[in-house]
């Protein structure tokens, strides 16, 4: 198992680097960059924009930038933002609490509501309940987030005036807990209902395969309970590709939520990518990619780990 | 939305508000006055109030709040509220003295030409203003504030700052700039100064805390930065007007969906949105409780039509075989219904186009396109030899009359302007195709990263471009032949309808080199007359900045010089 997870590292590092290699290139390819939005201004004049490429390191060949990030990426620095002068750690470090929050939460939501929504459709199976159940997961797959967050905006802020529209807190209140929860509620919904709806169709259908197994039949006959045969053989064995699922999604706890933290107004890393991408801010763009690469190469470890301790028919490093 | 707010004041700014602005035109016209208007109270809005906190929703965080070190019009909607400049303009895009006692001219003594061309400007400073630390400020500020526009490296625009030669500060009241040249547009230099006590001893500004938490001698001082979350400003206890702010605290929150922002309007959860599309605007204007305010500005939508054959990079001898013809251009000027796209794309809210300089002391005045009329473009066109063929689409010397037109993509009121003219411009007999490009490329200004407009490799480009208060620049840098970028100048100048008169070159390059405002306004309006005979570019319409207002929000004017916080002293709120 340790040699398994050591290989498995090992492979990760050139791997890293050849996705760090190609963000870099693709990143560099888009037109435009970090000065293109000085275009506009009358005042700024090619001597200008020459002066600040100088002074951002933007006229040095592609290959030594590129090396110079790399260096110092190794070593732990992730370098300056070209926009802001911050360091790209302590900007992360100014968002990842906010998502994390989030997205922690909007994790969680959704594997509490998910398994037992799934267990009632598929052991329902044909039933109303079951029909209601399908048809509303195809609703709530199908919804744009950005529609979504808006609609739940109008609904639930301005025409019920029940939670807060936007932001993490109140503006000049002094953010207590309740103030944050309710602020916490709208783009938790938002995030949570197509991911709800994404786990239930996995399961369900994952559940009803193996209730007509026939171990499940078997653990019947043996006279259990419904309860006890649903827990401990139909449920311990259709939850295996759920937990890849929910493996494979943890890098989102980084990366956040694009959109709806567009809407939302929510300070979070994918506000802090969606500003860093407009404004070709290189530095951040190529830590947070690289980042999170990192954080999928991993994720997936952890699903295969995972899997293997579920699954005891599967051995890691066999 | 990137824009200049460089150097903080005297910057123009795309996005303001004004309805104070329009009415104050608009009885000016009425009454044939010249007095100064007075102060004219929102309708029905009582007495200010003071004290308070206004919460207002801004789309974009600013990266820093550092004047003449970002252009970003959302770090100008901040920094107005912090930091002072020398001079600054007032709505009707005059300018004004604020940490100078006057506006120096040549009649006031202010300013004097030297030999050799030199030029001294002279500010004497109000006395007793202080920072917001308690430091008085004084002329060495000034003096710091160009050493270090000169030094730092980070800073984005040196323009004139690089013409000065020395500053003498003979008494801490009065601050004498020495320029090399004469140099027009002197009065828009020194927008903000900055304080040398705090900021001498920092050796990367843009990593000093003072970037995120500046203090200035402005109505407010930041008091928090909430990386994307919000900005706020509280009260500046030394401000030099015992009587302001009114507010105590100003919230900059940070909303980057617009839709969301008016909705937070709505719940009164904001009181103020900042920037919003005349799109929006139906829906809040019928809310008892929100006001709409909106402000001419500068920025003019406008169809440039290149007179080059296109290549990349274009040679501007060789003529476009169909836009080289000025009868062609002046045809698709005709068959361009612009009051119609106003009315029916942009919610009435713009005005017809008549020049780049829609504003302020240097717009010419009488200057006029030729209305919509779709029967003389075609007759024009006939005159010219442009003959209809079977698919309804004119020829002329086996050249058929057909062009693209090249806008940003993703920007669904272009694109709606493209379809009208795609139609309209059919109905003439010319064939229209749309091609359009991300602003990165299209709108970069970049030689090398290939912005067709530089390059010459286009028929006709629809974009907004927004000149300074002093127009010069935009000026000589878009109209004169020598700033028609070509290979052999490595690009340089942004005349990218390669429009080439050699009386409207005498014209631009003698303002420059004038000192009279007066004299300098009538020798653009001749190059802009020129302009627009030979039909190089189609006025489309001058752009409104929009914003919206709780009802119970006062004090707020607009200028269209600058971002409606402007005059956020005199702002107030009745809870």
């Amino acid at each position: 198992m340790g040699a398994y997870v050591a290989r498995r590292a090992a492979g990760a590092v050139p791997l890293l680097f050849l996705i760090s290699v190609a963000i870099f290139a693709i990143l560099r390819a888009v037109p435009g960059g970090p000065l293109a939005m000085y275009a506009g201004d009358p005042t700024v004049r090619d001597e200008d924009l020459a002066r600040l490429e100088r002074a951002l390191g933007l006229d040095q060949p592609l290959p030594l930038q590129y090396l110079a990030w790399l260096v110092r990426f190794a070593v732990g620095d992730w370098g300056y933002s070209l926009a802001s002068s911050q360091p790209v750690l302590g900007l992360v470090g100014e968002r990842l609490p906010n998502t994390l929050l989030l997205m922690g939460t909007v994790y969680l939501v959704t594997l509490a509501l998910a398994i037992p929504v799934a267990v009632v459709a598929a052991t329902r199976q044909y039933s109303v309940l079951d029909h209601l159940i399908t048809g509303a997961t195809f609703a709530a797959y199908a919804l744009p987030t950005f529609w979504l967050g808006l609609l739940l905006i109008l609904t639930f802020g301005l025409q019920l005036g029940w939670l807060p529209l936007g932001g993490m807190t109140t503006p000049g209140g002094d953010g207590d807990l309740v103030d944050r929860l309710r602020h916490l509620v709208l783009p938790v919904v938002t995030l949570s209902l197509p991911g709800i709806a994404h786990y239930v169709r996995y399961l369900r259908a994952s559940l009803l395969e193996t209730i007509g197994q026939d171990y499940v039949r078997t653990a019947r006959a043996k006279g259990l309970g419904e309860h006890a045969v649903l827990r401990g053989h139909a449920l311990r064995n259709a939850a295996i590709p759920l937990v890849t699922l929910a493996a494979l999604e943890l890098p989102e706890l980084f990366v956040g939520a694009l959109v709806t933290e567009q809407i939302f107004g929510w300070p979070g890393m994918g506000r802090l990518f969606w500003d860093a991408a407009t404004r070709a801010d290189y530095p951040v763009l190529m830590s947070l990619l690289t980042v999170a690469a990192a954080l999928i190469i991993l994720a997936n470890l952890v699903a295969d780990l995972l899997y293997a301790a579920i699954d005891p028919r599967i051995r890691v490093g066999a | 939305m990137e824009a200049s707010t460089f150097p903080g004041r005297t910057s123009l700014i795309r996005t303001a508000a004004a309805r104070l602005a329009a009415l104050f035109a608009a009885i000016a016209v009425l009454l044939g006055a010249c007095a100064p208007a007075p102060a004219i109270p929102a309708p029905a809005t009582p007495a200010p109030v003071r004290g308070g906190t206004l919460v207002f929703a801004l789309s974009q965080e600013p990266p820093f709040l550092l004047p003449g070190y970002t252009t970003q019009t959302a770090a100008g909607v901040i920094l107005n509220t912090v930091f002072d400049g020398l001079t600054g303009i007032d709505p009707e895009g005059n300018y004004i003295a604020i940490l100078a006692k006057q506006v120096p001219s040549l009649a006031n003594g202010g300013v004097k030409m030297l030999a050799g061309g030199r030029m001294a400007v002279t500010y004497d400073l109000v006395d007793g203003v202080r920072w917001a630390d308690g430091s008085p400020f004084t002329s060495a500020d000034v003096k710091f504030t160009w050493e270090l526009f000169m030094k730092d490296s980070r800073v984005v625009s040196r323009e004139g700052y690089d013409l000065i030669e020395s500053i003498d500060t003979p008494t801490p009241v009065q601050a004498v700039v020495n320029y090399r040249q004469l140099y027009a547009p002197f009065l828009t230099r020194f927008g903000a100064i900055l304080p040398k006590a705090v900021l001498e001893k920092e050796a990367d500004l843009t990593k000093a805390a003072f970037a995120r938490l500046p203090m200035g001698t402005g109505p407010f001082k930041v008091t928090e930065f909430v990386a994307g979350d919000h900005v706020t400003v509280e009260r500046n206890p030394q401000y030099r007007n015992k009587e302001r702010p009114y507010l105590d605290r100003i919230i900059f929150r940070i909303v980057p969906s617009k839709d969301a922002a008016v909705a937070q309007l709505k719940a009164a959860e904001v009181d103020g949105v900042w920037s919003l599309t005349e799109a929006q605007v139906p829906d809040i204007e019928k809310n008892p409780a929100i006001r709409v305010l909106t402000a001419p500005s500068a920025t003019v939508e406008r169809i440039e039509l290149n007179q080059a054959k296109p290549g990349d990079p274009a040679d501007p001898r060789i003529r476009h075989p169909v836009l080289g013809d000025r009868a062609v251009r002046r045809a698709l000027n005709l068959a361009t219904p612009k009051q119609q796209i106003i009315d029916k794309l942009l919610f009435g809210r713009a005005k017809v186009g008549t020049s780049p300089i829609a504003l302020g002391w240097a717009s010419p005045k009488g200057l006029t396109q030729e209305a919509y009329d779709s029967a003389l473009a075609a007759k024009v066109l006939d005159d010219a030899g442009w003959v209809k063929g079977a698919d309804g689409i004119r020829s002329k010397g086996g050249v058929r009359a057909s062009i693209t037109i090249t806008t940003t993509t993703d920007d669904r009121l272009r694109e709606q302007v493209q379809q009208i003219l795609v139609d309209e411009w059919r109905r003439i007999g010319v064939a229209l195709s749309i091609k359009n490009m991300p602003s990165s490329v299209l709108l970069s200004n970049s030689w090398t990263g290939g912005d067709p407009r530089k390059r010459g490799n286009f028929d006709a480009v629809l974009y907004a471009s927004t000149p300074q208060v002093d127009p010069h620049t935009t000026m000589s840098q878009r109209y004169t032949s020598s700033s028609i970028p070509t290979a052999a100048n490595s690009g340089l100048g942004q005349n990218f309808t390669r429009f080439s008169n050699s009386e409207a070159d005498a014209a631009i390059n003698e303002a420059g080199l004038t000192a009279d405002p007066t004299r300098r306004a009538d020798l653009y309006a001749k190059a802009l007359r020129l302009l627009n005979e030979d039909v190089a570019i189609i006025w489309l319409y001058d752009r409104q900045s929009i914003d919206a207002f709780r009802s119970n929000v006062g004090g707020v004017t607009g200028n269209a010089w600058l971002a409606a916080t402007y005059n956020a002293a005199d702002w107030w709120i009745k809870r």
